[in-house]
């Protein structure tokens, strides 16, 4: 094994690789591999049928779908990188990694995580923020855990045996390095209870640094990773030379620093200033290119053994993953344009695109690199290749049933929303409408998504028999030099030499994501002028407060948007616009990003509150043909006043300008404002008992969403 | 498992395979793909054009379009309202028919049943069935302003920037066949006695 290295004269040490650790990661990433899709699955079927949540709060569409997010992400996704890093790290450094304890607490450490998520998110413990939902105690936890491995990552780097850090290992640094950075500033809150949080952003500000995280989460990590993986698995696999260093160096850095920029293209024609929302069109753009050059090394990599694509599983599922990878970064320059985001925002093309990425890049992938790794390291060969074949045509038609039936929802719900006739009016005027004509396409999504769940359980069994028939050998004693100047290459390339210096090159790495965060970011958080403000808007009441508290628990965010982007037909169909000013007491901010249900930017007022208190019992009870879940127990469980003294203080610590008299007396005004929605109720007929339901001050905060500009004078 | 060890090098490549070797990993020094360095820059290029066209050299803003947009839509409405806001008796005659108050009913499940419920029987609005009326006064001409402009104060909406003309004068129809129907189980009355 030590053939690679060229004796320069350094000692001859001995070592051996810790592979034990990535047995363990394999077996996490096939457990939360299934159970992301299992959720994943579900609650596709729940936008097919309401009925699939059988009624109950902790299965509702609003709090499963942040825990199949998470799971897919960072427990499938993760612990495959986890997997894939610490085999190809130790092999590509000749060094075992730095510590087995921090590799230990590591995995450990991440499974608590994803216990934990799975154990808050069911139960409405959220932070409100998309793909960043898990509570304050459970950020601080993933940041120590962060730490850990990329202490263990770096030390191994300390300790290598090899002098220059091949391609795959500068994606695997831009990864912990900026992971960490997107993690820490997006996660930034203040606490008011162990599972209660408020971000520190509000409104425009809070969207556009989530939006830099969450965009950036998909760049850090399920790209840059996963190319990483891709530049050790695909020319081990193929025995072929990469395609083109030069290539690789172009990609690597030009990916890095253009990534970071892209993330307000996910805030086009909100109130985002513009300037931000055209940075992120531009940079989306030139993206398109760097995330080409990925597949094109990993496809001209291939060139000449395309025969062996056909009969080995890890090549066709690489090839496969790339093909897939290609289209997706293809597809997100495009819907960047911000006339194309115009239509296929807020609608099914997003889920259409985001999973033609995890399923046809990340899912495919990761199959690719476990049918490599399992048969070394458990000594044995793949049990069937017919069952990975079954595999390979059951994810591909899965995932095409999946990604059409997406495009053709969003389009078509989209040019319903929009179509106006000659008379100035909206042709659906009645959201529903366009609900109703695309339920079939979730029944065809959702049959989708199952053969791709399906095709992940043929592989988890094919793998464990793989296991099964093969052993765990002790590791092997390896050999190669130590490290000494011998192996400095004199008259290198400045790249060259600067894969020599590992750290230097992280420090690049980190300027190189700091200089678009920064540009984007800080005058955001610091400019007076960033948003003019606004007389009539007010901060929430406290019923208001505890309402809007509800809503945040229950997902709503994830089916209703709160933003009317200015066009014509959204004017029509909500309201007056929005405007930045409206979103200052935000925190966090609740624009969301599909419209599975109307936008609720201007809700308040628009209704009698009997008509909310009938809507949340059964929605089909005011519109028939609703896929909204029942909200019953908001008619049973008792709503948490008692707690409000504390979540105005946090509030005022964050800049809301509630005065200490509003603070002393805010249990009393929250049950006086309650007293009046309960009058009004009970006129209708509904019994007393309601007033210290939940739905009350869920009302409360419906009736005041946009009303302060909405209802106000101000023209638009 | 044994593993196959011989790289494939073409020959066409080998001149261009750099002395570096990780874990056997090889590479090739191939030139950028001359198409993708094109769309590289064209794309920065373009980046830079765009940005400075939209920020600094007057391009106009989305809320600019929007304004545009909006103008028009606004335009047509009033020529709509300015056409159609008067009752018109002959028109109405063409839709006090069986089969356009068979849409009339349509219109009125899709609309109207969140509030005044199915048969007119009323709810959140009044009831539609009795003598008794806040705004109207029973008939198609009284109506049929209520339903073209809405009443803000009772949160009936304007129903003329949703509905068209046709489906006005039809629902407007349909209501006329509910009139004095007393509906079981419905709302109080409300408003004046209309004799």
């Amino acid at each position: 094994m030590n053939s690679a290295v060229t004796h320069r004269g350094g000692k001859l040490e001995r070592f051996s690789y810790d592979d034990q650790i990535v047995r363990l990661f394999i077996i996490a990433t096939v457990i939360w591999g299934v159970v992301a899709m299992l959720l994943g699955v579900t609650i596709a079927f729940q936008l097919a049928d309401w009925h699939v949540n059988f009624g109950l709060k902790w299965l509702t569409f609003g709090r499963l779908r942040p825990l199949h997010t998470n799971a897919a992400i960072f427990a499938f996704c993760g612990n495959a990188i986890f997997a894939g890093i610490y085999y190809s790290h130790q092999r590509l450094l000749k060094a075992r990694l730095f510590n087995d304890m921090l590799s230990k607490i590591h995995f450990w450490g991440w499974q608590l995580i994803i216990v934990l998520a799975a154990v808050t998110l069911p139960f409405g413990i959220t932070t409100g923020k998309e793909y960043a939902e898990l509570e304050w105690p459970i950020d601080i936890l993933i940041t120590v855990i962060w730490v850990v491995f990329a202490v263990n990552f770096f030390g191994t780097i300390i300790r290598r045996r090899e002098r220059h850090i091949y391609v795959a290992i500068w994606f695997y640094i831009a990864t912990i390095i900026t992971v960490a950075v997107l993690h820490i500033i997006n996660s930034l809150e203040i606490p008011v209870s162990m599972t209660k949080s408020y971000s520190i952003y509000a409104g425009v500000q809070d969207a556009l640094v989530q939006w830099w995280y969450g965009h950036n989460a998909v760049a850090f990590f399920l790209t840059t990773p996963f190319l990483g993986l891709m530049y050790y698995f695909v020319p081990k696999a193929a025995n072929r030379p990469v395609y083109s260093y030069r290539l690789s160096i172009i990609h690597f850095w030009s990916l890095v620093f253009i990534y970071i920029w892209a993330g307000p293209h996910h805030l086009l024609y909100t109130t985002l200033p513009e300037w931000v929302q055209t940075l992120g069109m531009v940079f989306s753009l030139a993206l398109w290119m760097p995330s080409w050059g990925g597949m094109i090394n990993g496809l001209l990599t291939l060139r000449g053994v395309w025969d062996k694509v056909r009969t080995d599983p890890v090549l066709k599922f690489m090839a496969l993953a790339l093909t897939f990878y290609g289209m997706s970064t293809f597809e997100g320059p495009l819907l960047s344009i911000k006339s194309v985001s115009a239509i296929a925002h807020f609608t099914d093309w997003i889920p259409g695109h985001v999973h033609s990425g995890t399923i046809g890049w990340n899912y495919l992938l990761i199959t690719a690199i476990l049918y490599y790794m399992v048969p070394r390291l458990w000594n044995s060969k793949i049990y069937s290749l017919r069952l990975a074949n079954i595999q390979f045509w059951t994810a591909t038609i899965g995932l095409v049933l999946y990604i059409v039936s997406m495009w053709v929802a969003g389009i078509t719900q989209s040019l319903m929303w929009r179509a106006m006739d000659a008379s100035g009016k909206l042709v659906y005027p009645n959201f529903i409408e366009t609900v109703i004509k695309i339920v079939p396409m979730y029944w065809v999504r959702a049959i989708g998504g199952t053969l791709v769940l399906t095709s992940l359980i043929i592989m988890v069994y094919n793998l464990y028999k793989t296991a099964k028939t093969g052993s765990i050998s002790s590791e092997p004693v390896l050999e190669a030099y130590a490290l000494d100047d011998s192996s400095v290459e004199h008259g290198a390339s400045a790249h060259r030499k600067l894969e020599g210096w590992p750290m230097i090159f992280a420090v690049l790495s980190l300027l190189a994501i700091l200089v678009g965060s920064a540009i984007e970011i800080v005058p955001a958080v610091l400019s007076k002028s960033f948003i003019v403000k606004m007389d009539v808007v007010k901060p929430y009441t406290p019923l208001e407060l505890i309402g809007r508290d509800i809503y945040i628990r229950e997902g709503c965010y994830l089916c209703h948007s709160q933003t009317v982007r200015p066009m014509a037909h959204e004017v029509l169909r909500y309201g007056k616009a929005s405007e930045a000013a409206e979103f200052v007491y935000d925190h966090p901010f609740q624009w969301g990003s599909k419209r599975t249900g109307p936008d609720l930017a201007r809700v308040g007022q628009k209704y009698p509150n009997m008509w909310h208190y009938r809507h949340m019992y059964d929605p089909r009870e005011v519109t028939a043909g609703s896929i909204m879940p029942n909200y019953k127990w908001l008619f049973t469980d008792k709503a948490d006043y008692q707690s409000i003294m504390k979540k105005m203080n946090v509030m005022k610590t964050l800049g809301v300008p509630y005065t200490q008299e509003e603070i002393a007396g805010s249990f009393a005004a929250a049950k006086a404002q309650a007293e009046i929605i309960k009058d009004d109720l009970v006129a209708a007929g509904v019994p007393a008992a309601i007033l210290d339901k939940e739905i009350i001050p869920l009302i409360a905060y419906l009736q005041r969403i946009g009303v302060d500009y909405g209802k106000s004078e101000a023209q638009q | 498992m044994k593993e196959e060890t011989k790289l494939h090098v073409q020959e066409d490549e080998k001149h261009l395979l750099l002395d570096h070797n990780y874990d056997g990993i090889q590479e090739l020094n191939h030139p950028l793909p001359s198409w993708w360095a094109f769309l590289f820059y064209a794309f920065i290029g373009y980046a830079v054009i765009h940005f400075v066209y939209f920020q600094f050299l007057g391009g106009p803003s989305l809320r600019d379009e929007f304004k545009k947009e909006y103008a028009v839509v606004v335009a047509a409405q009033e020529e709509f309202k300015k056409q159609e806001g008067e009752f018109n008796p002959e028109t109405y005659a063409k839709f006090n028919t069986p089969e356009h108050i068979k849409k009339g009913e349509e219109v009125y499940v899709t609309n109207c049943v969140a509030c005044h419920l199915e048969k007119g029987r009323g709810d959140i609005g009044p009831n539609l069935t009795d003598e008794y009326w806040l705004w109207a006064k029973g008939t198609p001409e009284t109506v049929y302003p209520i339903v073209f402009n809405g009443v803000v104060d009772n949160g009936m909406p304007n129903w003329s920037e949703v509905l068209s003309k046709e489906e006005i004068y039809q629902v407007v129809a349909y209501v006329q066949t509910l009139h004095l129907t007393h509906q079981p189980q419905g709302k109080a009355p409300q408003g004046n006695k209309v004799e």
